[in-house]
Protein backbone atom coordinates (compact mmCIF):
# COMPACT_ATOMS: atom_id res chain seq x y z
CA UNK A 1 0.00 0.00 0.00
CA UNK A 2 1.41 3.36 -0.83
CA UNK A 3 1.97 5.82 1.59
CA UNK A 4 0.86 9.08 -0.35
CA UNK A 5 -1.74 11.06 -2.03
CA UNK A 6 -1.64 12.75 -5.04
CA UNK A 7 -3.61 15.67 -5.18
CA UNK A 8 -4.38 17.60 -9.44
CA UNK A 9 -5.40 20.92 -9.02
CA UNK A 10 -4.10 24.04 -6.46
CA UNK A 11 -6.69 25.74 -6.54
CA UNK A 12 -9.59 26.45 -3.56
CA UNK A 13 -10.54 22.06 -3.47
CA UNK A 14 -7.49 21.30 -4.36
CA UNK A 15 -5.68 23.27 -1.47
CA UNK A 16 -8.31 22.49 1.13
CA UNK A 17 -8.10 19.06 0.18
CA UNK A 18 -4.31 18.62 0.53
CA UNK A 19 -4.19 20.71 3.81
CA UNK A 20 -7.01 18.50 5.72
CA UNK A 21 -4.76 15.34 4.29
CA UNK A 22 -1.41 16.75 5.56
CA UNK A 23 -3.04 17.46 8.87
CA UNK A 24 -4.33 14.06 9.28
CA UNK A 25 -0.45 12.96 8.50
CA UNK A 26 -0.67 12.01 4.95
CA UNK A 27 1.87 12.92 2.74
CA UNK A 28 0.09 14.74 -0.24
CA UNK A 29 1.76 15.53 -3.63
CA UNK A 30 -0.39 18.73 -5.02
CA UNK A 31 0.45 19.25 -8.80
CA UNK A 32 -0.47 22.73 -10.16
CA UNK A 33 -0.41 23.11 -13.85
CA UNK A 34 0.13 27.03 -14.00
CA UNK A 35 2.92 28.65 -12.11
CA UNK A 36 1.91 29.50 -8.98
CA UNK A 37 -1.36 27.71 -6.79
CA UNK A 38 -4.73 29.45 -6.00
CA UNK A 39 -6.78 29.10 -9.11
CA UNK A 40 -9.66 31.12 -9.80
CA UNK A 41 -10.10 32.03 -5.94
CA UNK A 42 -6.87 33.94 -6.17
CA UNK A 43 -8.42 36.56 -9.13
CA UNK A 44 -10.99 37.00 -7.14
CA UNK A 45 -10.83 40.76 -5.16
CA UNK A 46 -13.71 39.42 -2.38
CA UNK A 47 -15.33 36.63 -1.41
CA UNK A 48 -19.36 36.57 -0.99
CA UNK A 49 -21.50 36.94 1.39
CA UNK A 50 -18.74 38.15 3.45
CA UNK A 51 -16.79 40.27 1.72
CA UNK A 52 -13.46 39.22 2.78
CA UNK A 53 -9.95 39.11 1.05
CA UNK A 54 -9.88 35.71 -1.64
CA UNK A 55 -6.11 36.02 -1.36
CA UNK B 1 -2.28 29.35 -0.01
CA UNK B 2 1.01 29.98 2.01
CA UNK B 3 0.20 27.28 4.53
CA UNK B 4 0.17 24.62 1.98
CA UNK B 5 3.74 26.12 0.41
CA UNK B 6 5.20 25.35 4.16
CA UNK B 7 3.40 22.23 5.17
CA UNK B 8 6.10 19.29 5.87
CA UNK B 9 3.36 16.81 4.39
CA UNK B 10 3.01 18.70 1.86
CA UNK B 11 5.00 18.93 -1.25
CA UNK B 12 4.20 21.48 -4.25
CA UNK B 13 4.46 20.32 -7.83
CA UNK B 14 3.99 23.67 -9.55
CA UNK B 15 3.82 24.20 -13.46
CA UNK B 16 3.71 20.61 -14.01
CA UNK B 17 0.91 18.10 -15.41
CA UNK B 18 0.26 14.32 -14.92
CA UNK B 19 0.98 12.67 -18.27
CA UNK B 20 0.46 8.62 -16.80
CA UNK B 21 -1.09 6.70 -14.40
CA UNK B 22 -1.10 2.93 -14.24
CA UNK B 23 -2.21 0.75 -11.33
CA UNK B 24 -5.26 0.40 -9.22
CA UNK B 25 -6.46 1.99 -6.03
CA UNK B 26 -3.78 1.89 -3.00
CA UNK B 27 -1.11 1.43 -5.64
CA UNK B 28 -0.96 3.80 -8.27
CA UNK B 29 2.27 4.81 -10.33
CA UNK B 30 2.06 8.22 -11.75
CA UNK B 31 3.61 10.10 -14.11
CA UNK B 32 4.30 14.08 -13.97
CA UNK B 33 5.92 16.21 -16.03
CA UNK B 34 7.81 19.26 -14.53
CA UNK B 35 7.97 21.64 -17.03
CA UNK B 36 10.34 23.55 -17.43
CA UNK B 37 10.96 27.39 -15.86
CA UNK B 38 14.30 27.81 -17.22
CA UNK B 39 14.60 29.49 -13.63
CA UNK B 40 16.00 27.00 -10.75
CA UNK B 41 13.21 26.85 -7.78
CA UNK B 42 15.54 26.00 -5.37
CA UNK B 43 17.90 29.23 -6.06
CA UNK B 44 15.41 32.01 -7.28
CA UNK B 45 14.24 34.45 -4.51
CA UNK B 46 11.25 35.93 -6.13
CA UNK B 47 12.63 39.05 -5.76
CA UNK B 48 11.35 40.41 -9.51
CA UNK B 49 14.52 42.11 -10.69
CA UNK B 50 14.62 40.34 -13.49
CA UNK B 51 11.25 41.09 -14.47
CA UNK B 52 11.81 44.84 -14.24
CA UNK B 53 14.57 44.60 -16.66
CA UNK B 54 13.09 41.61 -19.44
CA UNK B 55 12.52 43.96 -22.82
CA UNK B 56 9.54 41.69 -23.78
CA UNK B 57 6.14 42.63 -22.41
CA UNK B 58 3.00 40.41 -22.99
CA UNK B 59 -0.77 40.98 -21.95
CA UNK B 60 -0.81 39.61 -18.48
CA UNK B 61 -3.47 36.29 -18.29
CA UNK B 62 -3.99 36.05 -14.04
CA UNK B 63 -5.23 39.88 -14.95
CA UNK B 64 -6.87 38.22 -18.11
CA UNK B 65 -5.30 40.11 -20.43
CA UNK B 66 -6.19 43.72 -18.32
CA UNK B 67 -2.49 44.33 -17.80
CA UNK B 68 0.58 43.72 -18.76
CA UNK B 69 3.23 40.63 -17.74
CA UNK B 70 7.17 40.38 -18.86
CA UNK B 71 8.23 37.27 -20.62
CA UNK B 72 9.83 36.17 -17.56
CA UNK B 73 6.98 36.29 -14.60
CA UNK B 74 5.53 35.61 -11.65
CA UNK B 75 1.95 34.20 -12.05
CA UNK B 76 0.52 37.15 -9.63
CA UNK B 77 2.87 38.84 -7.05
CA UNK B 78 1.47 36.78 -4.01
CA UNK B 79 1.71 33.24 -5.69
CA UNK B 80 2.81 30.02 -4.26
CA UNK B 81 5.56 29.16 -5.15
CA UNK B 82 6.64 32.89 -6.19
CA UNK B 83 9.48 31.40 -8.19
CA UNK B 84 9.34 33.00 -11.53
CA UNK B 85 9.00 31.43 -14.39
CA UNK B 86 10.21 32.14 -18.44
CA UNK B 87 7.50 31.78 -21.14
CA UNK B 88 9.47 30.29 -23.03
CA UNK B 89 7.40 30.76 -26.41
CA UNK B 90 7.61 34.75 -25.94
CA UNK B 91 11.24 34.76 -24.77
CA UNK B 92 13.83 36.60 -26.92
CA UNK B 93 16.86 34.03 -25.54
CA UNK B 94 14.65 31.02 -25.94
CA UNK B 95 13.63 32.17 -28.88
CA UNK B 96 17.24 32.31 -30.50
CA UNK B 97 17.75 35.72 -30.74
CA UNK B 98 20.22 38.14 -28.52
CA UNK B 99 18.79 38.55 -24.83
CA UNK B 100 19.88 36.80 -21.68
CA UNK B 101 19.47 39.65 -19.85
CA UNK B 102 17.22 38.51 -17.01
CA UNK B 103 20.43 36.12 -16.56
CA UNK B 104 22.65 38.88 -15.95
CA UNK B 105 20.79 40.82 -14.05
CA UNK B 106 19.88 37.67 -11.24
CA UNK B 107 21.94 37.91 -8.03
CA UNK B 108 20.79 34.23 -7.56
CA UNK B 109 22.11 33.16 -10.50
CA UNK B 110 18.71 31.32 -11.16
CA UNK B 111 18.37 31.04 -14.74
CA UNK B 112 19.07 28.63 -16.59
CA UNK B 113 18.48 27.99 -20.20
CA UNK B 114 19.31 24.67 -20.83
CA UNK B 115 16.59 23.82 -18.16
CA UNK B 116 14.35 21.00 -19.96
CA UNK B 117 10.85 19.50 -18.87
CA UNK B 118 11.89 16.35 -16.07
CA UNK B 119 9.70 13.32 -16.10
CA UNK B 120 8.87 12.46 -12.09
CA UNK B 121 7.28 8.72 -10.90
CA UNK B 122 5.11 9.25 -7.93
CA UNK B 123 3.54 5.93 -6.06
CA UNK B 124 0.38 6.81 -4.12
CA UNK B 125 -2.46 5.68 -2.56
CA UNK B 126 -5.41 7.44 -3.66
CA UNK B 127 -5.68 10.08 -6.05
CA UNK B 128 -7.92 13.83 -5.87
CA UNK B 129 -8.30 15.62 -8.92
CA UNK B 130 -9.39 19.08 -8.19
CA UNK B 131 -9.06 20.39 -11.36
CA UNK B 132 -11.10 23.22 -11.37
CA UNK B 133 -13.35 25.00 -14.21
CA UNK B 134 -13.01 27.51 -17.13
CA UNK B 135 -15.35 30.90 -17.89
CA UNK B 136 -17.71 30.49 -20.51
CA UNK B 137 -16.41 32.43 -23.81
CA UNK B 138 -19.30 35.07 -23.81
CA UNK B 139 -18.05 35.94 -27.44
CA UNK B 140 -19.93 32.77 -28.42
CA UNK B 141 -23.33 34.45 -27.84
CA UNK B 142 -23.23 36.67 -30.94
CA UNK B 143 -26.18 39.56 -29.34
CA UNK B 144 -23.97 40.14 -26.25
CA UNK B 145 -20.81 41.44 -28.63
CA UNK B 146 -17.94 40.62 -26.46
CA UNK B 147 -15.17 41.64 -27.78
CA UNK B 148 -16.64 43.78 -30.03
CA UNK B 149 -18.11 46.30 -27.43
CA UNK B 150 -14.65 47.01 -25.59
CA UNK B 151 -17.43 48.18 -22.44
CA UNK B 152 -18.79 44.58 -22.00
CA UNK B 153 -16.51 42.31 -19.70
CA UNK B 154 -17.17 39.00 -17.97
CA UNK B 155 -17.04 39.08 -14.18
CA UNK B 156 -13.80 37.85 -13.60
CA UNK B 157 -12.57 40.79 -15.82
CA UNK B 158 -14.52 42.76 -13.34
CA UNK B 159 -13.17 41.31 -10.33
CA UNK B 160 -9.35 42.24 -11.52
CA UNK B 161 -10.38 45.52 -12.14
CA UNK B 162 -11.94 45.98 -8.92
CA UNK B 163 -8.71 44.36 -7.24
CA UNK B 164 -6.23 46.54 -5.44
CA UNK B 165 -3.74 44.95 -6.70
CA UNK B 166 -4.81 44.52 -10.61
CA UNK B 167 -4.38 46.08 -13.60
CA UNK B 168 -5.89 49.81 -12.16
CA UNK B 169 -5.30 49.24 -8.79
CA UNK B 170 -9.05 48.84 -7.88
CA UNK B 171 -10.37 51.92 -9.65
CA UNK B 172 -13.28 51.55 -12.36
CA UNK B 173 -11.62 52.55 -15.19
CA UNK B 174 -13.62 51.71 -18.38
CA UNK B 175 -11.32 49.36 -20.44
CA UNK B 176 -12.36 51.87 -23.82
CA UNK B 177 -10.85 54.45 -21.48
CA UNK B 178 -7.81 52.15 -20.72
CA UNK B 179 -7.79 51.63 -24.51
CA UNK B 180 -7.38 55.59 -25.17
CA UNK B 181 -4.71 55.95 -22.83
CA UNK B 182 -2.77 53.05 -23.86
CA UNK B 183 -3.02 54.89 -27.17
CA UNK B 184 -2.16 58.52 -25.70
CA UNK B 185 0.70 57.12 -24.28
CA UNK B 186 1.99 55.23 -27.47
CA UNK B 187 1.14 58.48 -29.67
CA UNK B 188 3.42 60.70 -26.64
CA UNK B 189 6.30 58.07 -27.27
CA UNK B 190 6.27 58.60 -31.44
CA UNK B 191 5.61 63.20 -30.89
CA UNK B 192 8.75 62.89 -28.82
CA UNK B 193 10.91 60.94 -31.57
CA UNK B 194 9.19 62.99 -34.34
CA UNK B 195 10.31 66.27 -32.05
CA UNK B 196 13.83 65.07 -31.54
CA UNK B 197 14.28 64.78 -35.64
CA UNK B 198 12.87 67.98 -36.18
CA UNK B 199 14.57 69.91 -33.45
CA UNK B 200 18.02 68.41 -35.28
CA UNK B 201 16.50 70.54 -38.25
CA UNK B 202 15.78 73.50 -36.50
CA UNK B 203 19.42 73.76 -34.94
CA UNK B 204 21.29 73.47 -38.54
CA UNK B 205 18.28 75.95 -40.71
CA UNK B 206 18.17 78.22 -36.84
CA UNK B 207 14.64 78.55 -37.21
CA UNK B 208 11.26 76.61 -36.05
CA UNK B 209 9.75 73.61 -38.00
CA UNK B 210 6.53 75.66 -37.98
CA UNK B 211 8.03 79.19 -39.47
CA UNK B 212 9.68 77.21 -42.24
CA UNK B 213 6.86 75.44 -42.77
CA UNK B 214 4.70 78.15 -43.72
CA UNK B 215 7.37 79.32 -46.23
CA UNK B 216 7.73 75.78 -47.21
CA UNK B 217 4.25 76.04 -48.71
CA UNK B 218 4.12 79.43 -49.93
CA UNK B 219 6.43 77.38 -52.90
CA UNK B 220 10.09 78.49 -51.39
CA UNK B 221 12.96 75.89 -51.01
CA UNK B 222 11.94 74.52 -54.27
CA UNK B 223 14.07 71.77 -54.96
CA UNK B 224 16.24 71.87 -52.01
CA UNK B 225 16.09 67.81 -51.00
CA UNK B 226 17.00 68.91 -47.51
CA UNK B 227 14.32 70.99 -46.44
CA UNK B 228 12.09 68.43 -48.66
CA UNK B 229 13.26 65.93 -46.31
CA UNK B 230 12.50 68.63 -43.24
CA UNK B 231 9.26 68.90 -44.42
CA UNK B 232 7.72 65.58 -44.94
CA UNK B 233 9.19 64.86 -40.80
CA UNK B 234 6.76 67.91 -40.04
CA UNK B 235 3.94 66.61 -41.76
CA UNK B 236 4.79 62.90 -40.14
CA UNK B 237 4.92 65.04 -36.56
CA UNK B 238 1.06 66.93 -37.62
CA UNK B 239 -0.17 63.60 -38.43
CA UNK B 240 0.65 62.10 -35.16
CA UNK B 241 -0.27 65.37 -32.99
CA UNK B 242 -3.66 65.72 -34.69
CA UNK B 243 -4.87 62.76 -32.88
CA UNK B 244 -2.97 62.67 -29.89
CA UNK B 245 -5.12 66.10 -28.93
CA UNK B 246 -8.03 64.93 -29.61
CA UNK B 247 -7.69 62.04 -27.53
CA UNK B 248 -6.18 64.13 -25.05
CA UNK B 249 -9.55 66.09 -24.96
CA UNK B 250 -11.72 63.32 -24.63
CA UNK B 251 -9.68 61.59 -21.89
CA UNK B 252 -10.49 65.37 -19.71
CA UNK B 253 -13.95 63.81 -19.86
CA UNK B 254 -12.77 60.02 -18.42
CA UNK B 255 -14.14 58.93 -14.97
CA UNK B 256 -14.86 55.44 -13.19
CA UNK B 257 -17.83 53.97 -14.16
CA UNK B 258 -20.78 54.48 -12.12
CA UNK B 259 -23.60 52.90 -13.95
CA UNK B 260 -23.22 49.24 -14.02
CA UNK B 261 -25.73 46.42 -15.66
CA UNK B 262 -24.87 42.76 -14.55
CA UNK B 263 -26.48 40.22 -16.63
CA UNK B 264 -26.98 36.97 -15.35
CA UNK B 265 -27.02 32.89 -16.64
CA UNK B 266 -24.46 33.74 -20.10
CA UNK B 267 -24.03 30.71 -21.30
CA UNK B 268 -25.82 28.94 -18.21
CA UNK B 269 -29.63 28.46 -18.13
CA UNK B 270 -29.30 28.68 -22.31
CA UNK B 271 -30.47 25.56 -24.09
CA UNK B 272 -27.92 26.60 -26.88
CA UNK B 273 -25.14 26.06 -24.33
CA UNK B 274 -25.43 24.61 -20.80
CA UNK B 275 -28.79 24.11 -19.25
CA UNK B 276 -27.69 23.78 -15.96
CA UNK B 277 -27.56 26.59 -13.56
CA UNK B 278 -23.57 27.85 -12.64
CA UNK B 279 -25.17 28.25 -9.06
CA UNK B 280 -22.73 31.07 -8.00
CA UNK B 281 -22.99 33.49 -10.93
CA UNK B 282 -26.27 35.55 -8.69
CA UNK B 283 -24.01 35.68 -5.62
CA UNK B 284 -21.17 36.81 -7.71
CA UNK B 285 -22.75 39.68 -9.36
CA UNK B 286 -24.26 41.15 -6.18
CA UNK B 287 -20.90 40.79 -4.23
CA UNK B 288 -19.24 43.25 -7.69
CA UNK B 289 -22.12 45.73 -7.17
CA UNK B 290 -21.59 46.14 -3.38
CA UNK B 291 -17.76 46.22 -4.05
CA UNK B 292 -18.11 48.75 -6.86
CA UNK B 293 -20.59 51.03 -4.35
CA UNK B 294 -18.08 50.71 -1.74
CA UNK B 295 -15.73 52.17 -3.90
CA UNK B 296 -17.28 54.53 -5.05
CA UNK B 297 -20.75 55.10 -3.54
CA UNK B 298 -22.66 57.38 -6.56
CA UNK B 299 -22.33 53.60 -8.36
CA UNK B 300 -25.96 52.38 -9.23
CA UNK B 301 -25.91 48.87 -10.50
CA UNK B 302 -29.12 47.04 -12.46
CA UNK B 303 -28.42 43.12 -12.23
CA UNK B 304 -30.58 41.71 -14.97
CA UNK B 305 -31.99 38.25 -14.37
CA UNK B 306 -34.45 36.14 -14.73
CA UNK B 307 -34.65 35.22 -11.00
CA UNK B 308 -31.96 36.09 -8.60
CA UNK B 309 -30.56 32.51 -7.12
CA UNK B 310 -29.60 33.26 -3.45
CA UNK B 311 -29.61 29.54 -1.68
CA UNK B 312 -26.70 29.65 0.70
CA UNK B 313 -26.12 30.48 4.00
CA UNK B 314 -26.75 34.47 4.38
CA UNK B 315 -27.19 34.94 0.86
CA UNK B 316 -30.33 35.97 0.87
CA UNK B 317 -29.83 38.45 3.29
CA UNK B 318 -26.47 39.25 1.58
CA UNK B 319 -29.15 40.38 -1.91
CA UNK B 320 -31.33 42.28 0.17
CA UNK B 321 -28.88 44.26 1.33
CA UNK B 322 -27.30 44.87 -1.66
CA UNK B 323 -30.85 46.20 -2.82
CA UNK B 324 -31.22 48.68 -0.08
CA UNK B 325 -27.65 49.49 0.89
CA UNK B 326 -25.64 49.62 -2.00
CA UNK B 327 -27.81 50.99 -4.89
CA UNK B 328 -28.91 47.47 -6.82
CA UNK B 329 -32.17 47.20 -8.15
CA UNK B 330 -32.86 43.81 -9.83
CA UNK B 331 -34.96 43.52 -12.89
CA UNK B 332 -36.70 40.36 -13.84
CA UNK B 333 -35.68 39.80 -17.83
CA UNK B 334 -33.14 38.08 -19.90
CA UNK B 335 -31.38 40.78 -22.19
CA UNK B 336 -32.00 40.51 -25.42
CA UNK B 337 -29.40 42.74 -27.04
CA UNK B 338 -26.04 44.88 -25.99
CA UNK B 339 -25.51 47.59 -28.54
CA UNK B 340 -23.38 50.39 -28.28
CA UNK B 341 -24.31 53.91 -28.25
CA UNK B 342 -22.03 57.07 -28.02
CA UNK B 343 -19.23 57.24 -26.15
CA UNK B 344 -18.43 53.92 -25.84
CA UNK B 345 -21.69 53.28 -23.85
CA UNK B 346 -23.43 49.46 -23.96
CA UNK B 347 -26.64 50.07 -24.45
CA UNK B 348 -28.94 47.06 -23.33
CA UNK B 349 -31.92 45.81 -24.50
CA UNK B 350 -34.56 43.71 -22.35
CA UNK B 351 -38.22 43.15 -21.36
CA UNK B 352 -39.23 43.61 -18.16
CA UNK B 353 -41.17 40.86 -17.57
CA UNK B 354 -42.62 42.87 -14.50
CA UNK B 355 -44.12 45.49 -16.35
CA UNK B 356 -44.04 43.48 -19.67
CA UNK B 357 -42.21 46.33 -21.60
CA UNK B 358 -39.49 46.15 -23.92
CA UNK B 359 -37.14 48.52 -22.47
CA UNK B 360 -33.69 50.00 -23.77
CA UNK B 361 -30.93 51.99 -20.99
CA UNK B 362 -27.29 53.14 -21.62
CA UNK B 363 -24.73 51.78 -18.99
CA UNK B 364 -21.07 52.59 -18.68
CA UNK B 365 -19.87 49.15 -18.46
CA UNK B 366 -21.91 46.11 -18.84
CA UNK B 367 -20.66 42.67 -16.74
CA UNK B 368 -21.60 38.93 -17.93
CA UNK B 369 -21.89 36.70 -15.31
CA UNK B 370 -20.41 33.50 -17.00
CA UNK B 371 -21.30 30.26 -17.00
CA UNK B 372 -18.79 27.81 -15.20
CA UNK B 373 -17.80 25.42 -18.00
CA UNK B 374 -15.98 22.60 -17.61
CA UNK B 375 -12.21 23.26 -17.85
CA UNK B 376 -9.92 23.08 -20.98
CA UNK B 377 -8.08 20.06 -21.29
CA UNK B 378 -10.55 17.89 -19.23
CA UNK B 379 -11.16 15.59 -21.51
CA UNK B 380 -7.45 14.86 -21.98
CA UNK B 381 -7.07 14.89 -17.99
CA UNK B 382 -9.93 12.03 -18.17
CA UNK B 383 -8.55 9.99 -20.62
CA UNK B 384 -5.19 10.23 -18.95
CA UNK B 385 -6.80 8.95 -14.90
CA UNK B 386 -9.12 6.40 -17.02
CA UNK B 387 -12.15 8.26 -15.68
CA UNK B 388 -15.42 9.21 -17.63
CA UNK B 389 -17.20 12.60 -17.67
CA UNK B 390 -21.08 13.38 -17.47
CA UNK B 391 -22.84 14.73 -20.26
CA UNK B 392 -21.99 18.57 -20.06
CA UNK B 393 -18.26 17.49 -19.47
CA UNK B 394 -17.22 17.43 -15.96
CA UNK B 395 -15.82 14.37 -14.20
CA UNK B 396 -18.90 11.68 -13.69
CA UNK B 397 -19.96 11.24 -10.31
CA UNK B 398 -22.98 9.31 -8.30
CA UNK B 399 -25.19 10.78 -6.14
CA UNK B 400 -24.87 8.11 -3.64
CA UNK B 401 -21.04 8.53 -3.20
CA UNK B 402 -20.57 12.46 -4.82
CA UNK B 403 -16.64 12.47 -4.21
CA UNK B 404 -16.08 8.72 -6.15
CA UNK B 405 -15.35 9.06 -9.87
CA UNK B 406 -16.15 6.11 -11.93
CA UNK B 407 -12.44 4.68 -11.37
CA UNK B 408 -11.87 3.42 -7.69
CA UNK B 409 -9.32 5.22 -5.85
CA UNK B 410 -9.88 8.29 -7.73
CA UNK B 411 -11.78 10.93 -6.40
CA UNK B 412 -12.79 14.83 -7.38
CA UNK B 413 -14.36 17.63 -5.54
CA UNK B 414 -14.99 21.60 -6.35
CA UNK B 415 -16.07 22.77 -9.96
CA UNK B 416 -13.97 19.91 -11.70
CA UNK B 417 -16.79 18.35 -10.19
CA UNK B 418 -19.84 20.57 -11.28
CA UNK B 419 -20.36 24.08 -10.81
CA UNK B 420 -20.48 25.16 -7.38
CA UNK B 421 -18.78 28.05 -4.69
CA UNK B 422 -16.08 28.72 -2.57
CA UNK B 423 -18.29 27.54 0.59
CA UNK B 424 -19.26 23.96 -1.31
CA UNK B 425 -15.72 23.68 -2.62
CA UNK B 426 -14.14 23.68 0.49
CA UNK B 427 -16.94 21.11 2.30
CA UNK B 428 -16.16 18.82 -1.08
CA UNK B 429 -12.67 19.05 -0.48
CA UNK B 430 -12.50 17.94 2.90
CA UNK B 431 -15.17 14.92 1.95
CA UNK B 432 -12.53 13.78 -1.23
CA UNK B 433 -9.80 14.33 1.37
CA UNK B 434 -11.84 11.62 4.07
CA UNK B 435 -12.57 9.30 0.98
CA UNK B 436 -9.02 9.55 0.19
CA UNK B 437 -7.66 8.54 3.53
CA UNK B 438 -10.15 5.72 3.81
CA UNK B 439 -8.12 4.16 1.02
CA UNK B 440 -4.88 4.13 2.57
CA UNK B 441 -6.08 3.31 5.80
CA UNK B 442 -7.99 0.26 4.25
CA UNK B 443 -11.44 1.34 5.38
CA UNK B 444 -14.76 1.08 3.86
CA UNK B 445 -17.12 3.77 3.38
CA UNK B 446 -20.74 2.64 4.79
CA UNK B 447 -23.27 3.71 3.67
CA UNK B 448 -26.33 5.80 5.78
CA UNK B 449 -29.11 4.76 3.40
Amino acid sequence: MAKEILVIGGGIAGIQASLDLGEMGFKVKLVERLPSIGGKMAQLDKTFPTNDCAI
Amino acid sequence: MLDVGRHPNIELMAYSEVEKVEGEAGDFKVTVRRKARYVDEDKCTGCGACREKCPTVLPDAFNMGLGERKAIYSWFAQGIPSTHTIDAENCRQLQGKKCGICKKTCQADAINFEQEDRLVELHVGAIIVASGYEVFDPSRIPEYRYKDIPNVITALEFERLLSASGPTGGHLDRPSDLAAKAQIADLEKQAKKARKTLEKFEEKFNESSSEFFKRYEGGEYEGDEERHKWADRYRDYLAVMGPLEALKERAKEFTVAKKLAFIQCVGSRDLRFYPFCSGYCCMHSIKEAIIAYEHEPETRSVIFGMDIRAVGKGFEEYKIRGGNQAGISYVRGRVAEITEGPDNHPVVTYEDTRERVVKSEAFDMVILATACAPSRGIAELAEVLGIELDEFGFFKTDGSQPMDTTRPGIFTCGCAHSPMDIPESVAQASGAAGRAAQILLGTEMRKAS
